[in-house]
């Protein structure tokens, strides 16, 4: 029982509930921040934490419960009250104008963007020296790095006024090198006295930069721990509901055959900027290759160049030594070439949301068979033996999977994608948002594709799974391969260090 | 802290606020309707008595009028088959969420093909003719579908805007050629089309032109088409997601082509059948709107071909009785309008509120 | 608006069409179609009164009417006033618009299945599609206005000499005007026989009381084009006339007069009550004379299919009462020739007739005929200016 005069909590929620149709994304959660305290909201996907942070910032409003800011309740109706109540909200992706400079940006909507460029120039750079940030505010945000684009984002709500700052996942773009940057931000700022609410799925990071870490699953409050009290396993078992082993299996397959080979891949991206450049690389069977980098460095263009759907610029993509640029899509996928690709919606591509698992496995094989007609029942025979296979749980398989939970849409892709027995399998973030358990089926079943001789390619986005799942590890900066690695002998920092482009000594490949 | 207290004097106000809805219970979903039906009922029947007429007689009528006798009924025909084609026809392209506004210039541009043959051909026999007119109505909304279509795959241009102004251009394409070029040369004083010959009108069934056969037989090939074949599969793919057909190694742009092809065609279609089997002659009014009646059909039968059958049975009952109870009750054209737009509000906002519901706010929600 | 369309078509072609399709029983090419009305035997059985029913369609509403519509149902109105008839045994299908043949079959046949065994259709652009109808429903009489088709047995037209009324209007105004110039808003160019004829009836009743008086043109190329009358009509005063005559559906023209204190000749019906300082008279239609008589022979079991051309003998068309804008001796003119026009002792186009470009037309001692005067007047009277 503290006596200050600044209330205890600069946020408490109670019995926050938001529901959306059937969904309750927030059941009755009870959450606090205390003054001059980080607190790690910790949860799987779809656990909520995201809708609970939109609610504080004027995104959503809640359908029960009260929020208390400086001890005082508030109703936050629009992003401006959230504002003006000092809480400030870094999204996952970034809301900046690309053609205005970080000044600009910063300025943007509110009153003082009248003023002469020296006096905002001025009072950015006194905030920058107050929580050591780092930016040119003259200049623009196409020319930026991810990172900077973040930096702009947080000048943006401190310019404004905040007090209380929230971020999303601010890390799932950052190398690590960057994210210690941030989280050396994120101190200072804590320092001088601002709360911190920072939304991971990241342990590690959770037990690097929090005091406290609020737990939630499937929508509800769990615990609320001291974060000096907790470790990788306690945090995990807290969120999962039970005790999981974290060992990722890496077997070893002896038969191994070059079967792809990219020489010289040249491909621009759709909007028609520089997508990958001089892409040298080789996988055979029985192999995992990782790919590693952070997001937009030409994972998709790569995928996608591959299997055919972006035009290939320059250079050649050698399968069983026979060049198939230049095939159409249906063709690769007719030689054994299976892509599946986890978008960040994660139901984008690959699968049809508003149809059931018959008519999403059909999805590559519809035309299959003579005749104007399509033949369902053998979609529906393997749609049936994926749900025994894999466990995937959904009322029939006739049910949209767009009603499937996250994780047993990711099976009915991933199944799909093995069913068609390809001899190349690419996979693109298949664990994207997956819990924990359902993660380790799709490790699973990549190495039981590994230990048939498959060659799988696995774009990733944790290093740490990347580097106990794969065998190699391909990392790629602004579209180019900064290096290729044996995954066995490689850190965490040195594949940080490619990923930024720096040179490191290079690590023998597994041969 | 100012800032904190003026945003806390805020705070006492209500609000309303639409929030999603959990899927209704089928039983439920009906209930809703049949309330939106009574209400609709009610609200017109207000609307009836300040223009001064018995609500009941009124409505009476107006059921009678669409269906108490063979004449009423053919009449009631007379109206659906077009609304069915034409929304079959759009329902193609809606499914692959390419919004095809365009369904009067098909139904146009169909009848304009058609009656070429219709006009300048009247000799030929019979046999010959019809089927030539038939494909000719299709060539002509099927290629006025395509433009669209081709500039859409190509340089992904707006359908909506694209097809809605096809519509005048079509329009207008029939003011010229009725101005000169295919004006009736019996007729020089008043500019018009040539009514066609015996030869090149659709004949009789049970009493209705064969229209009504045509209709049922497309009603049947777009359900199979739509479930059943590959190419109904492909369209609920793109109109999904055109980057998840693409890796699925579909052709999008030939499927966007080909299925506005096959949907303007169908919209041709009741244009051949309106000039053949209806009117006898090109006109401009060939569609009496059909086109834009045929997207709110098509939208409330969910693109459903069955529920389509239903929904376009209704609406030419309701327009059919209305007709009848403007001659009846000596009201205007505008008050039947009105009573056919009070009806269609609340029937379309109840499909609203079976999505939504309207909660009332407090206090964040508390108490 | 089409509606308007009275009969743009009654050209060559009607004149070859109306003797190829309904003349049948008339060789001779001068004969007006159907105007006797002896107790000749008719082409379809008699109805009795009380099981008359009669539809009606209209183009427009008749309340929100546009002079047309609103003529036509007052021919209605007095039909059914003359002959007795009940309100029920009339149904009206307004606002059927001529450009959907679809809604003009669905409004006849409504009409049909209500009962009716009589259809008048009073556009002009119902014609093609009354004529199929009347093929569909043979026990059904179809008479439709201003066109001119008919099949002799259960589908006739109904038509009249307005240009009777407008030479008369033309004295009036020929006798008012003190600049000698007098405008004339047309709707159609020279082209259009109705219009032209019009025209020319009405000039020649001015030349006829003053020789001196030239006429001039503006042609708005729509039926009903509210503007463009007001703006043509208002072009003719600018050029110095003090009489504006019109063929055109809007009263603008006679307003516009009014606005510039000239003086105007209305057209059909009395557009004193739109602009009582400047109309003299007008032209005006008076359909009730042709639906009664109709409906009398349909009775009587003496109506036939053949093609109605009524004039001022029978009181299809006439002039509004002279207000007291017109000049003393106006009336008395104006009674002499009418006379002989209702004796038949003269019409308009009689004699040697020269036009304006310098030839003639006509023969002495002889009249044009009604082909003639219905589809093939192309010309101007000597004293119109064009435009």
């Amino acid at each position: 029982m503290e006596t200050a005069k600044t209330p205890v909590n600069a946020i408490e929620c109670k019995g926050i509930t938001k529901r959306f149709g059937t969904v309750v994304a927030n059941d009755h959660i009870d959450l606090s921040v205390k003054q001059g305290e980080i607190l790690a909201l910790l949860g799987e996907n779809g656990s909520g934490k995201t809708t609970l942070m939109n609610m504080l910032s004027g995104i959503y409003h809640p359908d029960e419960g009260a929020i208390f800011i400086n001890g005082e309740e508030v109703r936050i109706e629009s992003p401006n009250d959230a504002q003006s109540l000092g809480i400030g909200m870094i999204h996952q992706h970034f809301k900046l104008v690309e053609v205005f400079t970080a000044a600009q940006n910063i300025v943007l909507g509110t009153k003082e963007k009248l003023e002469k460029p020296k006096v905002m120039q001025q009072k950015i750079a006194t905030i920058c020296n107050k929580f050591g940030l780092e930016v040119d505010s003259n200049k623009k945000i196409y020319d930026m790095s991810v990172s900077e684009k973040q930096t702009v984002e947080i000048l943006k709500v401190l310019y404004r006024g905040a007090k209380i700052l929230i971020l999303d996942e601010p890390t799932a773009v950052l190398t690590p090198q960057e994210t210690e940057k941030l989280f050396s931000i994120l101190r200072k700022m804590k320092e001088q006295g601002n709360s911190i609410i920072i939304i991971t799925h990241k342990l590690n990071e959770v037990l690097d930069i929090s005091d406290r870490v609020t737990i939630l699953r499937k929508g509800k409050s769990i615990e609320t721990v001291n974060t000096k009290d907790c470790d990788v396993s306690s945090l995990t078992e807290l969120m999962v509901g039970r005790a999981v082993s974290l060992e990722i299996d890496r077997p070893e397959n002896k038969e191994k055959q070059a079967i792809l080979k990219c020489v010289d891949l040249t491909i621009d991206s759709l909007d028609g900027t520089k997508g990958i450049e001089d892409v040298n690389f080789e996988i055979r069977t029985g192999e995992i290759l990782g790919i590693a980098g952070v997001a937009g460095s030409g994972q998709k263009e790569l995928c996608e160049g591959i299997a055919g759907l972006l035009p290939v610029k320059k250079g050649a993509i050698l399968y069983k030594k026979e060049n198939i640029v230049g095939k159409k899509p249906l063709e690769i996928i007719n030689l054994g070439i299976s892509m599946s690709f986890v978008p960040e919606d994660r139901l984008g591509m690959g699968l049809v949301a508003s149809m059931g698992m018959t008519d999403n496995v059909l999805l590559k094989s519809y035309n299959k068979g003579r005749g104007p007609f399509i033949n369902r029942k053998p979609a529906k025979k393997l749609a049936q033996e994926l749900v025994k296979k894999l466990d995937i749980v959904t009322p029939s398989i006739e049910t949209p999977v767009r009603l499937m939970s996250g994780g047993n849409v990711q099976k009915v892709l991933l199944g799909r994608e093995i069913e068609s027995s390809p001899n190349v399998l690419i996979t693109a973030y298949p664990v994207r948002g997956l819990d924990i358990n359902s993660s380790y089926t799709i490790y699973n079943l990549l190495n039981e594709q590994k230990m048939k001789n498959v060659a799988v390619i696995y774009v990733g986005e944790d290093l740490d799974v990347l580097l106990e799942l794969c065998d190699n590890i391909m990392v790629m900066c602004h579209g180019k391969v900064t290096g290729i690695v044996n995954a066995k002998k490689t850190t965490k920092e040195q594949l940080g260090m490619l990923m930024t482009g720096q040179e490191i000594k290079e690590v023998a490949k597994d041969e | 802290m100012s800032s904190t207290e003026t945003n806390a004097k805020k705070q006492n106000r209500f609000t309303l606020r639409t929030v999603k809805r959990a899927q209704l219970p089928k039983n439920k979903v009906a209930m809703l309707r049949l309330a939106a039906l009574l209400m609709a009922l009610l609200a017109g029947a207000v609307f009836i008595m300040i223009i001064g007429s018995n609500p009941f007689a009124v409505y009476k009528t107006m059921v009678e009028g669409a269906l108490r006798s063979k004449l009423a009924i053919y009449g009631t025909i007379k109206i659906m088959i077009p609304l069915l084609i034409t929304s079959l026809g759009i329902t193609l392209a809606f499914k692959m969420k390419f919004w095809n506004v365009g369904g009067e210039g098909q139904i146009i541009m169909g009848a304009l093909f058609a009656s070429y043959f219709g006009i300048f051909h009247g000799d030929w026999p019979h046999a010959v003719l019809i089927p030539v007119m038939f494909l000719a109505g299709m060539l002509g909304g099927g290629l006025t579908g395509l433009l669209p279509a081709y500039f859409k795959a190509k340089y992904n241009t707006n359908e909506t805007l694209f097809t809605l102004m096809l519509n005048y251009i079509a329009l207008n394409l029939v003011i010229f050629l009725r101005e000169g070029p295919w004006a009736d040369p019996t007729s020089p004083g008043y500019k018009k089309f040539a009514l066609f010959t015996e030869n090149g009108r659709l004949d009789k069934v049970f009493g209705v032109h064969a229209g009504w056969i045509i209709a049922l037989v497309l009603l049947i090939l777009t359900f199979i088409y739509l479930k059943y074949t590959k190419h109904g599969y492909e369209i609920d793919v793109v109109g999904e997601s055109t980057a998840t057909a693409g890796y699925a190694g579909m052709n999008v742009k030939k499927i966007i082509l080909r299925t506005m092809f096959i949907s303007g065609a169908i919209c041709g279609i009741a244009g051949m059948i309106e000039v053949s089997g209806n009117a006898g002659t090109m006109s401009e009014g060939v569609t009496r709107g059909v086109g834009f009646t045929a997207i709110i059909v098509a939208w409330l039968a969910g693109l459903k071909p069955w529920s389509i059958f239903i929904i376009s049975a209704l609406f030419s009952i309701m327009e059919k009785g209305s007709s009848v109870v403007e001659s009846t009750f000596g009201l205007s054209a505008a008050c039947a309008d009105v009573l056919q737009g009070i009806i269609l509000f609340f029937v379309i906002g109840c499909e609203f509120f079976i999505r939504f519901k309207v909660t009332i706010s407090k206090k964040g929600g508390t108490n | 608006m089409k509606k308007k369309v009275l009969s743009l078509a009654l050209t060559f072609a009607l004149a070859v069409s109306m003797l190829a399709g309904c003349g049948t029983k008339e060789e001779k090419n001068a004969e007006p179609a159907a105007t006797e009305t002896t107790a000749k035997k008719g082409t379809m059985p008699a109805i009795k009164k009380e099981d008359l029913k009669i539809g009606v369609i209209h183009i427009t509403d008749p309340a929100e009417g546009s002079g047309y519509t609103y003529t036509h149902d007052l021919g209605i109105q007095g039909m059914q006033k003359n002959i007795g008839l009940e309100d029920s045994q009339i149904i009206r299908k307004n606002n059927t618009s001529d450009q959907d043949a679809v809604a003009i079959q669905t409004a006849i046949e409504e009409c049909i299945e209500q009962g009716c065994n009589v259809i008048f259709a009073t556009s002009w652009g119902y014609m093609d599609t009354v004529e199929a109808m009347a093929k569909e429903y043979p026990d059904v009489i179809f008479s439709h206005g201003t066109g001119y088709k008919c099949n002799g047995k259960n589908f006739n037209n109904y038509f009249g000499r307005i240009y009777q009324a407008r030479y008369l209007s033309g004295i009036a105004a020929g006798m008012k005007t003190t600049t000698n110039k007098i405008g004339y808003v047309a709707a159609m160019d020279k082209q259009n026989s109705e219009v032209t004829g019009g025209l020319d009836a009405f000039a020649m009743g001015i030349y006829s009381v003053n020789p001196d008086a030239k006429v001039y043109v503006k042609v708005t190329n729509s039926w009903f084009d509210p503007e463009a009358e007001a703006s043509a009509a208002e072009a003719l005063i600018a050029q110095g006339c003090d009489v504006i005559g019109q063929h055109c559906d809007t009263s603008n023209p006679m307003t516009a007069a009014q606005a510039a204190g000239v003086y105007g000749v209305g057209y059909n019906s009395d557009m004193s009550k739109d602009a009582p300082n400047a109309v003299l008279t007008s032209t005006m239609w008076d359909w009730s004379a042709y639906y009664t008589a109709a409906v009398q022979q349909i009775i009587d079991g003496t109506w036939d299919a053949t093609n109605y051309f009524g004039g001022m003998k029978e009181g299809l068309v006439k002039i509004a009462p002279l207000s007291n804008l017109c000049v003393d001796g106006t009336k008395e003119k104006i009674e002499e020739v009418q006379n002989k026009i209702l004796s038949g002792e003269w019409d308009v186009f009689t004699g040697v007739i020269e036009t304006n470009d310098g030839k003639t037309v006509g023969e002495e001692g002889k009249s044009l005929d009604d082909a003639t005067i219905t589809g093939g007047i192309n010309w101007y009277f000597k004293n119109v200016v064009e435009p």
